[in-house]
Order: structure tokens, then C-alpha cells, then sequence
């Protein structure tokens, strides 16, 4: 009897009054997918009615580079313009034309990035299944009108370089 | 002994020094071709030590081919120090590949010719092979530093005008003539026919020679100590400065005339009378005496 006493006396000792606690649980992501411009575009001006990167028409290509940290995880998206950002006002139309390709790897397994890109409109996908470091250049063509030549003033568009989770 | 003190010196002075180091990168070693040579440190630099190796080429090739590049360093001594390879078989080529590794600080002594090497079908275009490196140029100075070359030579050139060749017992006349001397008595010892006039006059050989090496340590070990000497010491004497100044004088006379001393001017005269009364007095008692 003695015993029992006991026993209950220490579990109604141990009940103690209930508290009710948050925990927080807090936690960051680390980007494994980084976009550096490494080379910033220039448009030449060929001809009266064309603004084009390209080295053979006085532009400069400009050149993204995507470090990946985690292969198999990512897909580079690169949209060329399809629109000028600032530009003087334009009475006419402009042609966009557009290309994105690998000019530079820091690995042997993204030799195939380049055959294996998917394009579509403006935006050519590449898919990062190797850890490293992928340099992409993107060219980009304006051909106002029909012939007609571009409005003086300062021209500027932007492409577009996305790091999309699989 | 001089050798032991070289080195105090050295001790001494290698407590002092300090190295900063520099940093640099080659241009494209495999600008001229796909071997190259490791001459990669500016004139005068010292310490040099590669930090990293960066690396670019294109590859030629059909997809459907084997295809390995090996970018290396041969190892002096065997082996390579540096060494990547990038397998290319099955793989698209034309799009350039560029890669860097972090190098572990290795002395450019080690460091052999470097390559690009294809095994399989294909080429490589536009290599580009660029090395990092760092180093120190205290050196400019042998001085500075003891682990620079020449060293050694320009310590023993600052100690001046002292003869500090070294000293070769070998090639004095006295010692070489006593060394033949002994080897002929060696040989006649050999023979057995030593009589006691022989050990004498072989002590005395012998300890001439010992007398010889022992005068010719002494001699140099003096060249040395007095090349030191001067060296530790002359500028100190030169560099002594006396406190300079005019000490002026600082007594003055009061009133400007100086009386004549009456009180002295008779001690002075009593001390003469009396010396002249004392002398006077050995002729008075030369006449006393019969």
C-alpha cells in the first residue's frame, strides 16, 4: 500500500502543467545554378537598315556563362530579343532574327550541349547534365522595314538567360 | 672554422630576412606549338613556384572517334607532375574546352616540359596553356637573402681585402716535402730496417708537419678573425662624434684689479730667508769642521 503511495505520489509530482512550444525550423537554399554576363553585346550597323552582333557586321556577340554545382538539374534558357528595350521611336516594323550556341565548356561531357539544344521561337533550351561551367553566345539581328533605314539614336535590347529547375 | 663562422653569419643574418612574394601568369606556352619548355620566371626572380595551370583547346574530330588529349608536365626524375586528360570518344568536337587546376605551390625545379598529346583520331586547335606561378626577387642582391646563389662568394667578398682563399696544407712546400719524407720512411719501416736514428728523426718530421697544418690553421684562422674584425669595427669608429661646443670662461673679477697678496708675499719671502738661512748654514759648519 505503502509502495503504491508511492508511486502515484511521483507521477502526480511529475505531471506538470502543460506548455504548448513553437520550434522553428529555419533553413536557406544555395543557388547551384549561377548566370554571369561575361561578355556584355554591341549591335554594328552594317547597313543603313540592320543592327546586328555579329563580328563579321562590327557588333560583338555577347556571352553568358551558367556554373552549375549540381549536374542533371538545370535547363538553360536563352531568349534572343524580340524587341528593342530603348530605342528612338520607330514608325516601322522590326525583323528579329536569333541564334544561342555553346562557344565554351569546362568539361568533356558538354560537348554534347550543342547538338542536343531544343529551339524554339526566340529561346533555345539546353539541358545541364554536367557539373561546370558553360559559356553560351548569343546572337541577335534587327532589320528595320524594307530596306528602310534605323532612326538615329542609341539602340539597346536585352537577352534573356534563365536557370530553370528540372 | 671559417666555414663555422660562414655559417654563424648566415644564421645570423637569415633571422633578419624576409621574402614578400610576387605573383605573375605566363602568355600561351603552347602558342608555338604543342611542347614547350618551363622557363617561366622573370630574371632574377627566385623561389618560383607554380600555383595553378590553365588550360583551352578546340577539338578537331568525327563524333564516331576515339579520341584522348593529355595536357602534362613531365616530373624531373620520372613521371609526370602535371597531368589531365580529356577523353573525347564518341563526343562532338569543335567547341572549345577550357579548364583550370589549383597547384599546390610546386617548386619550378620540378616542373619538366610540358605537352599536348592526342592518342586516337582528331587534333587540337587554338591551345592555349597559361601557368601561374609566384616568386620573390630579393635576390637582386645575393645578399638579401641567404638562400640566394652566390651568397656565400659575396660574404666572403664584403670581408675586404683579406686573403680568404682557403688554405691547402697540400700545397706547401714544407708540408709536401715532409709528406714524402714520411712516405719514404713508411716504406723503409715496411722493410724493417728502422734503427733508433730513424725514429728520431721521423718524430721530428712528424712534428714538423703537425707544427705546419697547426701554423697554417692559426695563420688563417687570424686572416679571418682580423677580416672580421675590421669589418665589425670600422664603422663604429668611423661613425664616433665627440660633443661638440666651447667651453667658455665663467669667472669674473669682481671690481677688475687684482691686488698683490702681502700675506703670501711674506710667507714667501720668510720661506726664503729661512731657505737661504739654511744653506748658509752648511758653510758655516764646513768651517767649524777641523
Amino acid at each position: 500500500m505503502r509502495t503504491k503511495l508511492l508511486v502515484t505520489s511521483l507521477l502526480l509530482a511529475s505531471c506538470a502543467p502543460a506548455h504548448a512550444v513553437d520550434t522553428s525550423i529555419s533553413g536557406s537554399v544555395q543557388t547551384r545554378c549561377l548566370i554571369t554576363t561575361d561578355t556584355n553585346g554591341v549591335y554594328g550597323n552594317p547597313v543603313p537598315s540592320k543592327l546586328s552582333t555579329a563580328s563579321a557586321d562590327g557588333g560583338v556577340v555577347p556571352v553568358i556563362r551558367y556554373d552549375v554545382t549540381l549536374a542533371d538539374a538545370y535547363l538553360a534558357k536563352v531568349t534572343t530579343p524580340t524587341s528593342f528595350s530603348t530605342s528612338p521611336a520607330l514608325s516601322d516594323s522590326v525583323a528579329w532574327t536569333g541564334s544561342t550556341a555553346v562557344t565554351k565548356t569546362t568539361d568533356v561531357g558538354m560537348a554534347g550541349y550543342e547538338a542536343a539544344k531544343v529551339t524554339y521561337g526566340s529561346t533555345t533550351q539546353f539541358d545541364l547534365t554536367v557539373a561546370g561551367s558553360t559559356w553560351f553566345s548569343s546572337e541577335s539581328t534587327a532589320v528595320y522595314g524594307v530596306n528602310k533605314s534605323f532612326v538615329g539614336g542609341d539602340y539597346s535590347a536585352i537577352v534573356l538567360a534563365e536557370c530553370i529547375a528540372k | 672554422m671559417k666555414l663555422l663562422w660562414i655559417a654563424l653569419i648566415t644564421a645570423l643574418v637569415s633571422s633578419q630576412a624576409h621574402s614578400e612574394y610576387l605573383y605573375g601568369i605566363t602568355g600561351n606556352m603552347a602558342g608555338t606549338g604543342h611542347t614547350w619548355g618551363m622557363n617561366i620566371a622573370p630574371n632574377g626572380s627566385q623561389s618560383v613556384k607554380v600555383n595553378g595551370v590553365f588550360y583551352q583547346y578546340t577539338p578537331v574530330k568525327n563524333t564516331e572517334d576515339s579520341m584522348l588529349v593529355h595536357i602534362r608536365n613531365k616530373k624531373v626524375g620520372g613521371g609526370y607532375i602535371f597531368s589531365s586528360t580529356d577523353d573525347w570518344s564518341g563526343l562532338q568536337g569543335g567547341i572549345p574546352i577550357t579548364k583550370g587546376f589549383l597547384i599546390d605551390n610546386l617548386p619550378i625545379e620540378l616542373w619538366g616540359d610540358g605537352s599536348i598529346d592526342v592518342e586516337g583520331t582528331g587534333s587540337v586547335v587554338d591551345a592555349n596553356v597559361v601557368y601561374s606561378y609566384k616568386y620573390n626577387n630579393d635576390c637582386l642582391t645575393p645578399m638579401s637573402d641567404p638562400s640566394c646563389s652566390g651568397y656565400t662568394d659575396a660574404v666572403l667578398a664584403m670581408m675586404g681585402a683579406a686573403d680568404t682563399s682557403v688554405y691547402n696544407p697540400l700545397d706547401d712546400d714544407l708540408i709536401t716535402d715532409a709528406l714524402e719524407t714520411k712516405a719514404s720512411l713508411e716504406s723503409e719501416e715496411e722493410s724493417e730496417e728502422e734503427s733508433e736514428e730513424d725514429n728520431d728523426r721521423l718524430e721530428s718530421i712528424l712534428s714538423s708537419v703537425d707544427n705546419s697544418i697547426l701554423s697554417a690553421n692559426v695563420v688563417s684562422q687570424n686572416l679571418l678573425m682580423s677580416a672580421m674584425t675590421n669589418m665589425t669595427t670600422m664603422n663604429t669608429y668611423y661613425d664616433k662624434k665627440l660633443a661638440g661646443g666651447t667651453y667658455k670662461e665663467t669667472t669674473v673679477l669682481d671690481g677688475g684689479h687684482l691686488p698683490d697678496n702681502a700675506k703670501g708675499a711674506r710667507a714667501g719671502l720668510a720661506q726664503q730667508l729661512l731657505h737661504t738661512q739654511m744653506v748658509s748654514q752648511q758653510y758655516e759648519l764646513k768651517k767649524d769642521t777641523p
